[in-house]
């Protein structure tokens, strides 16, 4: 039987894992982390239809587990090759193809400084918020109830000054969808949504953004944050333009959520440079095309699924993962 | 507009046509400096400026008309810039925004 | 040539404002005056500070200058020696030898004026070389002449070699002549006839005149005026004649005493890393000596202060840039700052006032910092910017725009007196540096934060924590080449962890490539600039980057993945 070494253990990774199962291949997964699911376990609810990410996480565990799929956690990827990977302890496994799915790193929110996250007590970013929503307790860091709260969208995202030039797509429709479990939550508060565009690209994004400003009453302010100070009473200050009148605006929020954005890993460029493969400007690996061969790498035998090409929801990643698989095994039979 | 009133104002109740505007001088500008045309108007170098939260002085609102070849009053709302280059610290796009200021007066002066 | 040099000195003398002749007429009968005599020594002659540049670069600069001067000084005491004491012009020596056929011999002399020769000869080859092998110098990059400066080059290239082989076959002709012209000389003569001789003398003589001629005819116009006005430059900066942010005479001493050599260019990073080569402190003065000077060339400056501090002739290159910049696009409105009156959003109370300045306003990581700061050492503070105050004035001034500049002066100085503080701290060296140079704040003290620290520290008022942790420091250049600030920050950084010191440090320190001098270059040309200079403070291997200016902080962070803080930011991490 044909192995296939799947690098990172994410929805893109298992799904891939699974596909090739059907088809006859053994696959192998191999995962930083101490289980699989990578970063769709620290989210709660996902996007347009609040569909617990822990159903489609358990579904996909379940799966592997039944089709007896070959799995090491905690082992990280030093360096690999179509026909082999060698792992960081020095141990080199052999196989007859790769498939990268190693996905994306959040981006640092403590480097925009201004925004003062890590600073101040009460900024928080889009995953912060997820995790509490996980844990049930949303509130500020006294315990208490936020009376306003803003979201900054494109943390990290389409932005120069800190080196990432894309957008990460789905930070805009996790800020709508994140205002309106605050709503929720906080029925009195006024929630406001600070973007520069508003990209909703999927199916029902539009219309969970209707829902949004006329069912929850979100008000979306078209300008972006240019700092976070403290007040006196120890809140929020936020300053932006709001662009549509074109004149400055101040305000004072309890709680600043600040919507990060995906970057590509580290660790890209090391594992890129081992199996000669390609990247592009914003350090996501390159596919050899962006349309028949999206999910195929440049060198023969390397494969790729989901975000380590480029931001995708969980959805598209899915997708992805099979095209990946089917890939795959055209490229075994061959 | 606003509560202070310099005798000259950018703003003027009329629509900008662009038919009648002649967009030579703005062309000019962007010719020396394309990258103002990379701007996505997210208001960043307005909420952030010194000079703007003392004055209605509104970088990205002078340089979008500009660029629409609205140049009546832009030198003047140029000048209360203080220079001071928080703007350019901030810019998503990575704009030279005192370049753009020293740009918009040395080529607006004389209107 | 004299009567240009002499016209040039006395209008541009003439036309000094009134206070710089007065401080002309208070210095010139005072050791000042000596002092000047024995730097015009050193510098004019002997080219101490190139030496420190390079070894090699200082012999080929001294042997030029002072081997010439001593042929001309030791070239008149022969000529006085043969024809006996009476007046000759200094300039009598020049054809001596040819004229002076057949007078008795005096070997002393003819080996001493054989022995500058030489010297002034392997000044010339070394000019040669460096022309083709400028690294052996020290110098990756020399300059980049204009026409004029070519002629006037070459006719000196040739002066020199000219009268060696004149003298040479006169002494074959006639004797005379040492160890260098009478031994070419006999050399000459074993192989030539006579008559070969004596018309190579004519014409080596004719083509020793001509070059000489072309030479000093075209000095005053070229870059060797700076022979003669590194001199009077001299005596004037020591009367404590400056240049200022707006035009004066003095000026033209400064931009023509730049000998072009070109010293300059090496240190600038534009050059170094974005390969710009048209603008640096050579180029600027040039065009601004030949009325040829362009926006884009007077903008395009770091004002880092690197050249300044290699700079041989010591020509205050930051200043001048900044009146150039005056000239052309200083407009300046009655109405521009009107909105300034009445203004005030300053909080607290204190007699310790602080400014935290516009860009450390984007960095409250800082604002944090000194806030615990100055609670833990129990000082009261007046927050004079805390939400938004009034630019310092010093990047408008730095732009040209000088007068908008005072009116921002002016608004905050009266800010300071009103709240009656009387000591100013800041935590932006730009800040710090207008306060201390353009400002009228007697009676209050203004420290940068990091010798406030120190201070508190040395006072016993703050206690850190020494822990097992390593830092290196970048000197903002506004902080250290620009206010002479290096060693408060380290002595606060030693007192927490360990130092450990890039390879270019203090005056040489690279600039971060951010500095609001520059209105030209681009962000990328900016990244570039930090990644640079990153990389030298990565490779100290230290845990974090500490550094003392906000926008330095923001830059550097724009070049590393290693950690950057501000002084302030590690003293608060770690109060007892």
């Amino acid at each position: 039987m044909k192995r296939v070494i799947i690098i990172g253990g994410g929805v893109a990774g298992m799904q891939t894992a699974l596909h090739l199962r059907t088809q006859g291949i053994e696959p192998l997964i191999i995962e930083k982390e101490a289980e699989l699911g990578g970063k769709l376990r620290g989210w709660h609810v996902l996007f347009p239809s609040f569909t617990p990410a822990d159903e489609i996480l358990t579904a996909l565990r379940s799966r592997i587990k039944q089709q007896n799929i070959g799995v090491r956690t905690s082992t990280e990827v030093k360096s690999f090759t179509s026909r082999s990977v060698t792992l960081s302890t020095g141990e080199t496994l052999a196989c007859d193809s790769v498939v990268m799915s190693t996905g994306f790193t959040l981006f640092d929110a403590r480097l925009k400084e201004e925004y003062g996250y890590g600073i101040y007590d009460n900024v928080y970013t889009s995953v912060d918020i997820e995790r509490m929503l996980n844990e049930g307790k949303v509130a500020m860091k006294d315990g208490s109830r936020p009376k306003r709260i803003a979201f900054l969208h494109c943390v990290g995202s389409r932005d120069e000054k800190v080196g990432q030039h894309h957008c990460s797509k789905v930070c805009c429709i996790t800020g709508v969808k994140q205002a309106m479990e605050m709503k929720k939550l906080f029925p009195d508060a006024d929630v406001f949504n600070f973007y520069m565009d508003i990209r909703m690209f999927g199916p029902g994004y539009e219309e969970m953004y209707r829902e949004a400003q006329i069912k929850y009453n979100i008000h979306f302010v078209r300008g972006r944050i240019s700092e976070a100070g403290e007040t006196f009473e120890g809140r929020i200050q936020i300053k932006a333009e709001d662009t549509l009148t074109g004149r400055p605006l101040r305000m004072s929020v309890d709680m600043l959520v600040l919507l990060v954005g995906m970057r590509a890993n580290d660790d890209n460029a090391s594992l890129a440079a081992g199996a000669h493969l390609l990247q592009s400007p914003s350090g996501f690996m390159q596919p050899r095309d962006l349309f028949l061969n999206n999910m195929k790498s440049n060198t023969e035998g390397i494969f790729y699924a989901g975000a380590v090409t480029s931001p995708k929801n969980i959805g598209e990643t899915l997708n992805e993962a099979c095209t990946a698989a089917d890939a795959v095994a055209n490229y075994l039979s061959e | 507009m606003a509560a202070i009133n310099f005798g000259f104002s950018i703003s003027k109740p009329r629509a900008i046509n662009m038919d009648l505007n002649n967009l030579n001088k703005s062309d000019e500008i962007l010719h020396e400096m394309p990258e103002l045309q990379s701007c996505i108007g997210c208001g960043a170098c307005t909420a952030v400026c010194t000079a703007g939260n003392l004055t209605e002085f509104n970088f990205r609102r002078v340089h979008t008309l500009v660029r629409r070849g609205e140049y009546q009053g832009a030198y003047e709302e140029m000048n209360k810039c203080m220079l001071c280059g928080k703007c350019r610290l901030v810019c998503p796009r990575g704009i030279n925004t005192r370049g753009v200021v020293m740009l918009l007066k040395r080529k607006l002066g004389d209107f | 040539m004299f009567v240009v040099i002499a016209w040039k000195w006395g209008s541009w003398l003439y036309r000094l404002p009134h206070s710089d002749k007065r401080l002309i007429a208070d210095g010139i009968f005072t050791g000042k005056t000596f002092a000047a005599v024995w730097e015009a020594f050193r510098e004019c002659l002997v080219h101490r500070r190139i030496y420190k540049v390079n070894p090699l670069l200082g012999y080929m600069h001294m042997s030029l200058a002072f081997g010439w001067f001593l042929l001309i000084a030791v070239g008149w005491a022969e000529t006085i020696a043969y024809l006996g004491l009476r007046f000759v012009p200094l300039q009598g020596h020049v054809f001596f030898k040819y004229f002076a056929v057949g007078l008795e011999h005096k070997p002393v002399f003819a080996f001493l004026m054989d022995l500058f020769l030489c010297m002034v000869l392997s000044g010339v080859a070394l000019a040669w070389g460096k022309r083709m092998y400028s690294k052996a110098m020290g110098m990756r990059k020399t300059t980049h002449h204009v026409m004029g400066d070519r002629i006037a080059l070459s006719a000196l290239w040739f002066v020199f070699p000219a009268r060696f082989v004149a003298e040479s076959i006169t002494s074959g002709l006639y004797g005379g002549g040492s160890f260098l012209t009478g031994s070419t000389g006999d050399l000459l003569r074993a192989h030539l006839s006579q008559t070969t001789l004596m018309q190579l003398e004519t014409s080596a003589w004719w083509f020793y005149s001509i070059v000489l001629g072309v030479f000093f005819v075209g000095l005053p116009f070229s870059r060797y005026m700076h022979i003669f006005t590194e001199v009077p430059l001299i005596f004037l900066r020591r009367y404590g004649l400056r240049s200022g942010e707006k035009e004066s005479t003095f000026d033209k001493f400064q931009t023509e005493a730049c000998s072009r050599c070109g010293i300059c260019i090496d240190p600038c990073q534009l050059q170094s890393v974005l390969g710009i080569n048209t603008v640096q402190s050579v180029y600027y003065l040039r065009d601004r000596r030949y009325k040829m000077l362009r926006l884009a060339t007077a903008d395009n400056c770091l004002m880092c202060g690197r050249c300044t501090e290699r700079c041989p002739v010591g020509i205050d290159l930051n200043t001048l840039r900044v009146n150039s910049r005056d000239v052309m696009r200083n407009l300046p409105s009655e109405r521009r700052y009107k909105y300034f009156k009445g203004l005030d959003r300053s909080t607290g109370d204190g007699k310790v006032g602080y400014f935290a300045g516009c860009m450390t306003l984007l960095t409250p990581r800082v604002l944090k910092a000194m806030e615990r700061i100055f609670t833990a050492s129990g000082e009261e503070v007046w927050w004079a910017d805390k939400s938004g105050g009034v630019c310092c004035g010093r990047p408008l001034k730095l732009a040209g725009e000088t007068d908008a500049a005072h009116k921002m002066m002016e608004y905050n100085t009266e800010l300071f007196r009103k709240h009656g503080i009387t000591t100013l701290v800041t935590s932006c060296p730009i800040c710090l540096k207008v306060f201390r140079e353009d400002y009228r704040l007697e009676g209050i003290e203004v420290l940068h934060h990091s010798e406030y620290i120190l201070r508190l520290i040395d006072e016993g008022r703050l206690k850190v924590n020494k822990v097992d942790e390593t830092f290196t420091y970048h000197d903002p250049c506004e902080l250290g080449r620009g206010s002479g600030i290096y060693d408060e920050p380290r002595r606060v950084i030693e007192a927490i962890g360990t130092l450990l010191e890039p390879r270019q440090t203090r005056e040489h320190a690279l600039c971060c490539g951010s500095s609001v001098a520059n209105l030209a270059i681009s962000d990328e040309q900016q990244v570039k600039l930090a990644r640079n200079m990153a990389s030298e403070l990565e490779a100290t291997g230290a845990d974090v980057i500490v550094t003392t200016c906000p926008l330095c902080k923001k830059a550097v962070g724009r070049g590393t993945e290693k950690e950057v803080k501000d002084l302030s930011e590690i003293v608060a991490g770690h109060l007892m």
